[in-house]
């Protein structure tokens, strides 16, 4: 499915210290975002998020002046716009640790800059959107949920969910399209348990996905970030080429 | 062993030449001042002097022959060995139970002592090993970075140049088109690569958790989405049965699978399916990727798992690295998993990625709240 964002008035900061990889998050946002921000290492990026208040900020990791996790954090403290980041790396603990340090997303080098621009847009509706949860129902692909009711409907047909299923639902849909680590699943849903609860998580998951997804095996509902977590919505993956 | 008889050889002349010496020169004197006490003293001196360079048998033998000289030359009468008083006979009994004693504890100290100096040599290699050790972990380490700054300084001109030319393929340029599908060629090169490399490196950490089957399908199948033929695989899972649960490593399952499903659309006809199945057999969990390509000559069926295997027939048709299939085979077995090969009755192939099964088939027993 391709994703076609739609244009924003939205301002983006790109941190990246190659020109190369500047350029073409440019072109790559050309025709989704209204302006794209420039910074070539950690403290200049600090300056701009202050001084600027972008919509959303584009990290590379491989910055010569500061760990990515260390300007993750910095940025964070100075500002709540989603940060999306580029990693050359294939390591999930990694990816772990950044969403842990507050980043929203990731990209792995080298992307498709459609999956990329399709990540930006959503990420910036995302943020835009007020915090949901708070509406007490969420839809994704047929599927409605609506906590104060306590009522589930998979294409009109009611659903019956478990305490725990009801719990993971909820965690997941309290921001929809953020990836939620394994483990602030966890302690999303089994606060006050320790031990062998907490190890069933992703069974509790494929259970659930038979009843609210079309087809288990092509989920569109709750989307598994390999290595990382869970997330709720539409999978953000390019059709070929 | 000859130079240990010699030095052994030599300390017994040396100290039956000493006893001797003493014995000639206390005789001289023997008349005059000398008492017992003194000549009791000084073989005792000798045997003792005997036992530290020679051990037990020269302190011993010493010992004895010092007894039998005391007795002889230096207790009244002279030069015989009867004794007159029961004094003497105490004092002789005395000095050969000292001279004994002191032998035998003399020698014990000094293996004692020898122990400690082994005990301590050892301490001081183990200290070297462990810092050894340290050494190989400081290389790991400087591996990872290494394979870190290599990674990023590959795939960084491979972003640019994957997306300066989807940009051109966009606008309508033929060749922008190749430029793509070759960059994406060359992206997997470079992970197969570093994959290869991590693997070579020894150390391979994967986490072991408790995933399941159906999980591992769907994330396959999401990451295929998009490639060249991705609407060909076809899933075959039983939902109404109990959910397949095993302990693996998800992500590096997942490559093994993405690398099998990759495989099977490249080598087969582009109208048929590939299927992507689940089962449990036992104590396994079986995903089985089945296609209906050329399969494996019987010749072959060992060696394809090798790095840098190509069939003859497609080596020229089909690019890949050549490395999908052993980096694949190294990472199930990483994780107490297997990877076979095996022929699919009707002709293709079918390649099983075997996994830890967990828990019963039986739902009564799955963990979930109702």
């Amino acid at each position: 499915m391709v994703m076609h964002p739609t244009r924003t008035d939205a301002t983006v900061l790109v941190i990246d210290d190659e020109p190369e990889i500047r350029h073409v998050v440019h072109s790559a946002l050309r025709s989704t975002v209204a302006r794209v921000l420039d910074a070539a290492d950690g403290r200049s990026a600090l300056a701009t998020v202050k001084a600027q208040t972008p919509d959303l900020i584009v990290l590379d990791l491989g910055l010569p002046d500061q760990s990515g996790l260390d300007l993750c954090r910095a940025i964070r403290a100075h500002s709540l716009a989603p940060i999306v980041v580029l990693t050359a790396r294939h390591i999930e603990s990694d990816k772990v640790a950044l969403l842990n340090a507050g980043a929203d997303d990731y990209v792995t080098k080298p992307f498709s800059t459609s999956e990329f621009a399709a990540r930006v847009a959503a990420q910036i509706r995302r943020a835009r959107t007020a915090r949901p949860g708070t509406s007490g129902a969420v839809e994704a692909d047929g599927m409605s949920v609506n906590f104060t009711s306590r009522h589930a409907h998979r294409d009109g047909k009611p659903v019956r969910l478990t305490p725990i299923e009801w719990a993971i639902l909820r965690a997941l849909t309290a921001d929809p399209g953020r990836v939620y680590t394994h483990q602030q699943l966890f302690d999303a849903v089994w606060a006050r348990e320790f031990g062998d609860a907490r190890q069933y998580l992703r069974v509790h998951i494929t259970n659930l996905r038979r009843k609210v997804e079309r087809d288990p095996t092509h989920p569109r509902v709750i989307i598994t970030e390999p290595g990382v977590g869970y997330r709720f919505g539409t999978p953000l993956v390019q059709e070929s080429a | 062993m000859a130079q240990l008889r010699s030095s052994a050889t030599i300390s017994v002349v040396l100290w039956y030449g000493l006893l001797i010496l003493v014995t000639v020169v206390m005789h001289l004197t023997r008349e005059t001042q000398q008492s017992q006490a003194h000549v009791v003293l000084i073989y005792l001196l000798v045997v003792l002097g005997g036992s530290l360079s020679g051990g037990r048998p020269l302190g011993f033998t010493l010992a004895a022959a010092a007894t039998i000289l005391i007795s002889y030359y230096f207790q009244p009468p002279f030069d015989s060995f009867s004794l007159t008083k029961p004094i003497d006979a105490v004092v002789l009994s005395a000095f050969f139970a000292t001279a004994g004693t002191t032998t035998y504890l003399l020698v014990r100290a000094q293996e004692e002592a020898a122990q400690a100096r082994a005990h301590a040599e050892e301490v001081e290699r183990l200290s070297n090993e462990a810092s050894h050790a340290e050494a190989l972990r400081e290389t790991a380490r400087f591996k990872d970075v290494l394979l870190a700054s290599v990674s990023h300084d590959l795939r960084t001109p491979l972003t640019s140049i994957k997306a300066l030319a989807q940009d051109a393929a966009d606008s309508g340029d033929p060749n922008a088109v190749i430029i793509v599908a070759q960059t994406e060629r060359l992206s997997k090169m470079v992970a197969h690569l570093l994959d290869m490399s991590r693997l070579n490196a020894g150390e391979f950490p994967v986490s072991i958790e408790l995933n399941t089957a159906e999980d591992l399908v769907g994330a396959a199948v999401l990451e295929m989405t998009g490639s060249n033929g991705a609407d060909r695989i076809r899933v075959e899972i039983d939902y109404a049965a109990p959910v397949l649960i095993g302990m693996f490593d998800f992500v590096e399952s997942l490559r093994v699978l993405v690398n099998l499903l990759d495989n099977a659309l490249v080598y087969s006809p582009p109208t048929s399916p590939v299927i992507l199945s689940a089962t449990r057999v036992g104590d396994w969990l079986q995903l089985s990727v089945s296609d209906r390509g050329p399969g494996v000559p019987r010749t072959d069926a060992e060696r394809i798992f090798e790095p840098f295997y190509r069939h003859a027939s497609t080596a020229n048709a089909v690019h890949g690295t050549g490395l999908g299939l052993a980096i694949s085979k190294s990472l199930a077995e990483a994780q107490g998993g297997q990877l076979i090969y095996s022929e699919r009755s009707g002709g293709g192939s079918v390649f099983t990625l075997r996994l830890r099964a967990v828990g019963a088939t039986d739902p009564a027993e799955l963990p979930v709240e109702q």
